[in-house]
C-alpha cells in the first residue's frame, strides 16, 4: 500500500456524511475518510503569514495507513474515535501555546474581537506530534465527533439547531488503489457523485508550483538587487582607490611594473574586498539562520551546507573580481608620466 | 660604449592647438660612471629629457640608446623590463608607498623584475645600512624625516643594480644641509660602484658638484661642460660661465 495516494478536497462547503458511501463505490477508490477542517484561530485569516495557519481537523486513522507521509507522536497517544475533548497537537502549535501532554487548550482560540455567539471548548492535550516541517505541524487533531462539534459551533447562529452538525463534514480524503491515475479518479468521482467536487492532485501540484514560482521570483529579485548593489559598491571602491593612488601606479610603472602586474594587483585587491564582504555576509547569514532555526520549534528551516558556504564565498570573490575589472583596466592603462605628476 | 646616448631627441606637444617644442634635437652622450647634472630654467625641457631617457615617454623624433640598445624599437613590455633592470629613478617627492616599510619600499622594484627575493632582501639590508638607515628598516615613510625618506628612495633606485640612475630634482624637497648630505651619498655610490647618475636640478651649487653640467634652454642643448674639480670654486665658475 506504500504507493497509495490521497486525493483530498476541502472546498469550504459542507457535505453529508452519507456521501462517503457513494464515493467509496467509485472504481479505483481504496478508502474514503471524512474530513472536518476548521481554523484554530478564527479572525486571524487576514494576517499575512508565510506558514500554514493553525487548523483543527479530525484525526484520520487512514492517514498513517495509506499516506506516504507518516505522522508519529513525540509523546502521548493518539486520539480515538471515541475521544471527547482530547487533542493531539502538531509541534508548532504546541510550541506556540506552550502546552505539553496533560495540559489543556481552549479550541478554537478566542479572537480578541470575538463575536457574541463565539463558543470554544477546553481540550486536554493527549499527544504531541513529531515535527514534519509541513502542514501537520500546525494542526490540532481531535476526534471526528469533536471536529463536527466545533464546526457546528462555528455555524451562523441562525442555522444552529436547524442542521445536525454530526451529519456534516467539510470534505473527504480519498485514498486510491495502487496504480490508479489520480486525475482520472477525480474525474470519475465528479461524474459519479455530482454533489461533490474532487480536486485533481495535478491542480494542487500546479498551485503549489506557481506559489513556489512567486517565492523563487522574490528571492531571485532580492539576490539580484544584492548583486547589483554589492557589485557597484566594489566598482565604486575600486575606482576611488585607483584615483587616489594614481601616483602609486605611476611609480610602479616607472620602476618596471607592466600592465599585467598592475591589472593583477588591483584585481586581487577587488577579489579580497569580495572575500572580506563574502565572509562577513556569510557569518551574518549564519548567525541569522541559527537564530531563526532556534526560534522555530519544529526545527531547522534553513540549512547551511559546506557546498552552500563555498558557493556563497566563491561567488562573492568572483563578484569582487568582476566588479574590479574595469577599475583595474583603467589603472593598468595609465600613462606613467602623467600618473607620476598627478596631484 | 656610453651608458646613455640621445640622438636628435625631439619632443613636441600640442597644447591648446599650439605646438610646444619641449625638446628640440638634443644630442649628447653620458659615459659609464659619470655624474651629470642637468640644469635650466623651468620649461627648458629638463624633465622631458629625463622622461625620454628613462623610457617613460617616447620622443617625437630622435633616438634613445641605453647601453647601445636603440630603445625606440622596443615594445612597451621590453621597455618596462629595461626600466626594471637598467634604470633607477629618484623623484623629488620621494614617491614611497605609505603602507610599506622602508625595507618593503626598497624591495618593490624586485616584485616586477622577477629577481630572487632572498638575495634581494640581503642587498636591500646592505643598501639601507649604507644609507645609515639600519635602525629604520621596519619604519613606514610617515615615521621618517624627509632626508631619510629620500635615502630610502635612493636605496630603492639601486636595488635592481642599474647602470643608470635618473634623479628628477631629488634634493628639491629637503633643506640645504640634507641636500648636501644626499648629494654626497649619491656621489659616493657613483664613485664606489661606477653607477651613472643623471640628475636634474635647479640648484646651481649642487650642480657644481657634478662631473658635468648639461644646460638646456628652450628645449635645446645650450651648453655641456665638464667640471674639472667638482664642488670647488672652479666648478662654480664653470657653471657661472654656462649660466
Amino acid at each position: 500500500m506504500a504507493d497509495a495516494n490521497s486525493s483530498s478536497g476541502f472546498g469550504g462547503g459542507y457535505m453529508d456524511l452519507s456521501t462517503l458511501d457513494r464515493i467509496q463505490r467509485v472504481q479505483g477508490v481504496l478508502a474514503v475518510s471524512p474530513g472536518v477542517y476548521d481554523t484554530a484561530k478564527p479572525g486571524s485569516a487576514s494576517v499575512v503569514s508565510m506558514g500554514v495557519p493553525d487548523f483543527i481537523a479530525n484525526f484520520d486513522p487512514n492517514w498513517n495507513r495509506y499516506s506516504p507521509l507518516k505522522l508519529s507522536l513525540a509523546g502521548g497517544r493518539w486520539v480515538g474515535d471515541a475521544s471527547r475533548l482530547e487533542v493531539d497537537l502538531g509541534s508548532s502549535i504546541a510550541a506556540e501555546f506552550h502546552v505539553r501532554v496533560g495540559d489543556t487548550i481552549a479550541l478554537p482560540v478566542r479572537p480578541s474581537d470575538a463575536q457574541p455567539g463565539f463558543v470554544n471548548h477546553r481540550f486536554t492535550v493527549v499527544g504531541i506530534l513529531k515535527p514534519t516541517l509541513t502542514a501537520p505541524d500546525s494542526g490540532a487533531y481531535v476526534s471526528l465527533h469533536d471536529a463536527q462539534m466545533i464546526e457546528g459551533d462555528s455555524l451562523p447562529t441562525a442555522l444552529r439547531g436547524q442542521v445536525d452538525p454530526y451529519q456534516l463534514i467539510t470534505g473527504a480524503v480519498v485514498y486510491a488503489q495502487p496504480g490508479v491515475n489520480l486525475d482520472s479518479l477525480a474525474t470519475r468521482i465528479n461524474s459519479a457523485v455530482p454533489t461533490v467536487e474532487a480536486t485533481k492532485p495535478s491542480t494542487l501540484v500546479n498551485a503549489f508550483k506557481s506559489g513556489g514560482a512567486v517565492f523563487t521570483v522574490m528571492t531571485t529579485a532580492a539576490a539580484l538587487l544584492a548583486l547589483v548593489i554589492g557589485g557597484l559598491s566594489v566598482v565604486n571602491t575600486m575606482l576611488m582607490s585607483v584615483s587616489e593612488r594614481v601616483r602609486e601606479i605611476g611609480l610602479k610603472k616607472a620602476i618596471g611594473a607592466r600592465t599585467h602586474h598592475i591589472l593583477r594587483e588591483f584585481l586581487a585587491e577587488a577579489a579580497l574586498i569580495g572575500l572580506i564582504g563574502g565572509v562577513a555576509g556569510y557569518l551574518l547569514g549564519l548567525v541569522l539562520t541559527t537564530l531563526l532555526n532556534g526560534s522555530n520549534p519544529s526545527g531547522g528551516l534553513f540549512l547551511v551546507t559546506p557546498g552552500l558556504t563555498a558557493l556563497a564565498i566563491g561567488f562573492a570573490v568572483a563578484l569582487g573580481a568582476v566588479a574590479g575589472l574595469l577599475p583595474a583596466i583603467r589603472a593598468a592603462r595609465m600613462d606613467p608620466v602623467r600618473a607620476l605628476r598627478a596631484q | 660604449m656610453p651608458t646613455l646616448r640621445l640622438e636628435g631627441l625631439t619632443k613636441h606637444y600640442v597644447r591648446a592647438s599650439q605646438v610646444v617644442r619641449a625638446l628640440d634635437a638634443v644630442t649628447l652622450e653620458i659615459e659609464q660612471g659619470e655624474f651629470a647634472a642637468v640644469v635650466g630654467r623651468s620649461g627648458s625641457g629638463k624633465t622631458t629629457m629625463l622622461d625620454c631617457a628613462g623610457l617613460l615617454m617616447r620622443p617625437t623624433a630622435g633616438r634613445v640608446l641605453l647601453d647601445g640598445v636603440d630603445t625606440g624599437r622596443l615594445g612597451e613590455r621590453e621597455r618596462a623590463e629595461l626600466r626594471s633592470r637598467r634604470i633607477g629613478f629618484i623623484f623629488q617627492e620621494f614617491n614611497l608607498l605609505p603602507t610599506l616599510s622602508a625595507m618593503e619600499n626598497v624591495l618593490l622594484p624586485l616584485r616586477y623584475s622577477g629577481a630572487d627575493h632572498r638575495a634581494g632582501r640581503r642587498r636591500a639590508e646592505v643598501l639601507l645600512e649604507e644609507m645609515g638607515l639600519a635602525e629604520r628598516m621596519g619604519h613606514r615613510p610617515a615615521e621618517l624625516s624627509g632626508g631619510q625618506q629620500q635615502r630610502v628612495a635612493i636605496a630603492r633606485s639601486l636595488i635592481g643594480e642599474p647602470t643608470l640612475v635618473l634623479g628628477d630634482e631629488p634634493m628639491g624637497e629637503v633643506d640645504t644641509e640634507t641636500a648636501e648630505m644626499l648629494l654626497s651619498l649619491m656621489r659616493r655610490i657613483n664613485r664606489e660602484s661606477r653607477v651613472t647618475f643623471l640628475i636634474v636640478t635647479h640648484d646651481l651649487d649642487l650642480a657644481a658638484r657634478a662631473d658635468r653640467i648639461i644646460h638646456l634652454r628652450d628645449g635645446r642643448l645650450d651648453a655641456d661642460q665638464r667640471v674639472e674639480r667638482p664642488g670647488t670654486r672652479a666648478g662654480v665658475a664653470a657653471l657661472a660661465a654656462v649660466g
